[in-house]
This record gives structure tokens, sequence and C-alpha cells, in this order.
């Protein structure tokens, strides 16, 4: 893999990246804000040419980076890399039928998963740190942290309907 | 002022039909200026008020440019930045000058028309790169380094223009001086300038304001010409933060270069005689001599020809430079060659960097 970056006067930064399998991706940032990503083929003449706007490239970085991810389900995950590659994943979620009325003490969520829930958005409310007692209704968005694994398992034991 | 909101108005809703179809908007503007002007209705006359409004936008148009130039990004890039640079000067330059002097101008005059005959517009060929999504192609980088070197090729065009209505040595005397005044400033003052860039309130954009028009003033008052100085002081700027800069300056580029144009325009005079032939042949041999110094460029920097096909596709468009110089060193005769000139390059600029690939195959099918 080959990656070089490149300021070009009056446009912006780009950053190409040549596979190992000799494919090209190209990243622009432009000046305005937008970002288009092109991609070209092996041995291909004619790149493919998306224009994305920078929430949009965030998003779809956030899928690059192999999180799970369903329209309206996102998750980030941010590193620190100065306290030994401390990774910590946010994830949201909408709660379904299996888990509504009930409350976060009573799922033993961090428990049995060892992910804890931080928010809860309830219509246009936000909670934010929901006390034990919280009582979720179908259709809360909750935000919930953890490392991906843990998330992985939280998924795994509430999620699946 | 009523002419002014008038060529306005028509500046706006050109600039929302071109968006709309993606045209280069400049062309436009100077039609428009010779339509409602001297050579049209007449319906707009040049004031004391658009004249300022008109050099507000030069200045500010040659500023933004400064903040533009940094010389570390130039030497790294020195190979294909110098050879396509110099085979773009020379060709055009030489196709210029002898066409003009040829079709009967002075040597001053074809001196003018060479050097707007060679610079291609910065922002129609940024513009239509990015637009027609031809970032990735490996000419678009020559592309970019070339109008780099046409800029800084301006910037000697300018000060050998300005020079010969004056002293050369008391003139470089004078440039030098400021230019390490310009370089004090900004070493010393470094700390000082972020600090009052990066504000949140009005400050920095009046302190940009206000820090362009004094340069130009002062450069005037000491007899030296502003152009060079607000790009040596952009220049100066571009050590600091130029984003910060270029974010505060572009409000009164945008809106004051559209004054310039259209009342560039709205100035021109074809009531000196103006034989059709000189305007067409000009503009054949400004379309042929970027197609022939594309060519070269793509045979020496990319090892084949047929990448200057791209290379002249998107460059063919003369543009805001073109009319800078015209407006500066052109006498009337020259301006409405030049305006001439810009309109259909730039025309038919936008037609070739749009279709680059179909003109690509009829050169694969002459050569057989």
């Amino acid at each position: 893999m080959v990656l070089r970056s490149i300021n070009l006067p009056g446009i912006g930064t780009k950053y190409e990246l040549v596979t190992d399998k000799n494919d090209t991706v190209a990243i622009f940032f432009l000046k305005n804000g937008n970002i288009q990503m092109y991609t070209l083929p092996h041995e291909g003449q004619t790149p493919c040419v998306a224009e994305l706007t920078a929430s949009e490239a965030r998003r779809l970085g956030a899928i690059m980076t192999g999180a799970i991810m369903e329209s309206d389900q996102e998750s980030v995950e941010i590193a620190f890399s100065a306290l030994s590659d401390l990774r910590i994943s946010i994830h949201t979620y909408v709660i379904g039928k299996s888990m509504a009325g009930r409350g976060i003490e009573d799922l033993q969520i961090r428990a049995k998963t060892g992910v804890t829930i931080i928010a809860v958005s309830r219509g246009d409310k936000n909670i934010v740190n929901p006390s034990p007692d919280f009582i979720f209704k179908e259709g809360d968005a909750v935000v919930a942290i953890g490392e991906t694994d843990q998330l992985r398992n939280f998924e795994r034991e509430y999620m699946v309907e | 002022m009523e002419g002014l909101v008038i060529a306005l108005s028509v500046c706006l809703v050109l600039l929302v039909i071109t968006r709309y179809w993606s045209w280069p908007v400049i062309p436009f503007y100077i039609i428009a200026g010779i339509a409602l002007g001297t050579s049209g209705l007449r319906l707009v006359t040049p004031d004391a008020v658009s004249a300022f409004l008109s050099e507000l936008g030069l200045i500010f148009l040659l500023f933004y440019m400064g903040l533009e130039i940094k010389p570390d990004r130039i030497l790294s890039n020195q190979k294909t930045f110098f050879s396509s640079g110099i085979i773009d000067l020379n060709i055009n330059l030489a196709v210029g000058l002898v066409a003009a002097y040829a079709l009967g101008f002075s040597l001053e005059e074809s001196l003018v028309i060479a050097s707007a005959f060679f610079i291609s517009s910065t922002a129609m060929t940024v513009t239509s790169l990015i637009e027609n999504k031809k970032l990735l192609l490996r000419e678009s980088e020559t592309i970019v380094w070339m109008m780099v070197f046409e800029d800084i090729v301006l910037i000697i065009f300018l000060t050998l223009l300005s020079t010969s209505m004056s002293n050369p040595l008391i003139l470089i005397g004078k440039v030098a001086a400021v230019l390490l005044l310009f370089y004090l400033i900004v070493r010393y003052g470094k700390r000082w300038i972020l600090k009052l860039i990066n504000r949140e309130d009005e400050l920095p954009v009046f302190l940009t304001f206000v820090a362009v028009i004094c340069i130009a003033f002062i450069s005037q008052a000491i007899g030296l010409p502003e152009t060079l100085m607000v790009i040596a002081f952009g220049a100066a700027l571009a050590s600091t933060d130029p984003q910060s800069f270029e974010r505060q300056a572009r409000p009164f580029k945008d809106v004051f270069l559209i004054v310039f144009f259209v009342f560039f325009g709205i100035g021109v005079d074809f009531s000196g005689g103006f034989p059709l032939y000189v305007i067409i042949a000009i503009s054949i041999l400004a379309i042929g001599s970027k197609l022939l110094s594309g060519l070269l460029i793509g045979r020496i920097v990319h090892g084949q020809a047929r990448s200057g096909v791209e290379i002249w596709a998107n460059t063919i468009g003369r543009g805001e430079f073109s009319i800078a110089l015209a407006s500066l060193y052109g006498s009337a005769i020259v301006s409405a060659a030049i305006a001439a000139m810009v309109i259909i390059t730039s025309v038919v600029g936008s037609f070739t960097a749009k279709y680059s690939g179909f003109f690509g195959r009829i050169f694969d099918m002459v050569r057989g």
C-alpha cells in the first residue's frame, strides 16, 4: 500500500492510496468543504467519482473503520493513542419490543455485557446519564459506550428480536 | 449609482443562470457590460464609484492570488512546475507577440496582448477540473502547477510593464524596501497577526480590508505599482495563516471582482474601427497555440502527446488575469481585442473541458 498526500494550490489537499492489488483510491478535500472520492481499478482507464459533503464523508469513514451501522444506527470509535492505544466505541441503538417497559438495572446490561448506556433520546427529549431505574420505551434511541467486543455482546444479548 | 445597480442586477441573474448550467460566468459579465455600456445600449456609464469598486476588485483578486503563493510547495514539485511552465510561457508568448505585431499593433500593444494571450484563467481551470471531476487525472496536477507558474509570470509581467514608465533602479530600490518591511512585519508580528485574524468578531474582516486598501494606497503614494505590492503583501501573509485571510478577503474579492468584470465590459469601445478578422484571428491562434504547448508538455512531462489534449482542453479559457492586464495597460483597441479573446476562448474552453474525452478520441483518429 502506498499513500501520498499533496497540497494543490486553489484546489485543496489530495490523498492518493495505491492498494496492494494496484487499485487507486484518491480523496480530495476541496476548498469549499466538500470531498471528492475517486476510485480507479487496476488497468482501468476512467475513474469513478463521488462528491460527498463533510458529514457524509465522516459517515463513510465510520463505516470503513469497521463499525456496524444501519441507516438509523451509527457509531464512532475513539482512539487515544497516548493511552497505550485505548479504543472506545460509542454506538446508537433503537429499542425494540423485547426491551420496552424494562429498566437498565432490571436488564443487567452492564453486568452481563460491560456496556454502559450513557444517553437516551426519546422524541425530541434527550436524557444524558440515565439513572439505573430508567425504564425504556419502544422507539427510544440509546447511546451505548464500550469496547467493540462488549458492544457486540450487547447486540447479541439484547438487540436480537 | 443607478447604473451600478442595473449592471449588478444583470450580473446576479447571469450568475444564477450560468451556475445552473455550469457555464463559466466571466465571459457573460463582460458580454453584459458590452451590451449595457459604451459599445451597446449606453444604459450604464462608468463613474467614480464604479471605478473605485472595480479597483477594489482587482486588488483583492491579486491579494488573494498572493496568498496562494507558497514557495515550499513549488520547490517540492520543481520538475513538473518548470518544464510545463516554461514550455507554456515560451510558445504562447511568442505566438501572441508575433500574431499581434503581424496584425498591425505597435510593439508595446503587442506585448500587452501577448501577456494576456499567454495567461489562462486560473479560476475557470480550477472550477472546470473540480466540476468535470477530473482531479484524479495525472494531467490535472500538471495543469494546477502550470497555473501557479503563470501566476508568477504575471508578477514578472506587471513589474516589466510598470517599470517602462519610470527609472528602474529607483523602482527596484523602493520595492526592495517595501518587501523588507513586509518581511519584518510578518517575522516579528506573526503572533500578533494570528491573534487578530482568528477573532470571532468583525475585527478580522475589517483588518483584512483596511490592510489591503492601505497597502494599495501607500504604494500609489510612493509611486509603486499597487498591483505588485498587494500580491507581495498576500505572499508575505501566506506564511501566517493564509486560510483565515482567504476566508476574510473572499467576500470582497467575489463581489468587487464582478463589478470589475462588468465595468470592464462597459468601458470596452469597439467604435475605434475594429476589423472582425483581427478578433477571430487572435482567438483562433489563442486556442491553437495552447494546443501546441499542451501537446509538447504532454510529450515531455507525461511521455505522451495525448496527455497534451487534456491539458489543452482545460487551459484554453483566458479570463481574470487577461482582463486585469488589459484594464491596467491596454489602450482602447487593445482592451477590445482582449475582451473579445476572453469571451471566445472561455466559451470554447468550457466546452472543450467538458468534452475532452471526445477531443482525445479525435486526436487518436488523426494519428491513426
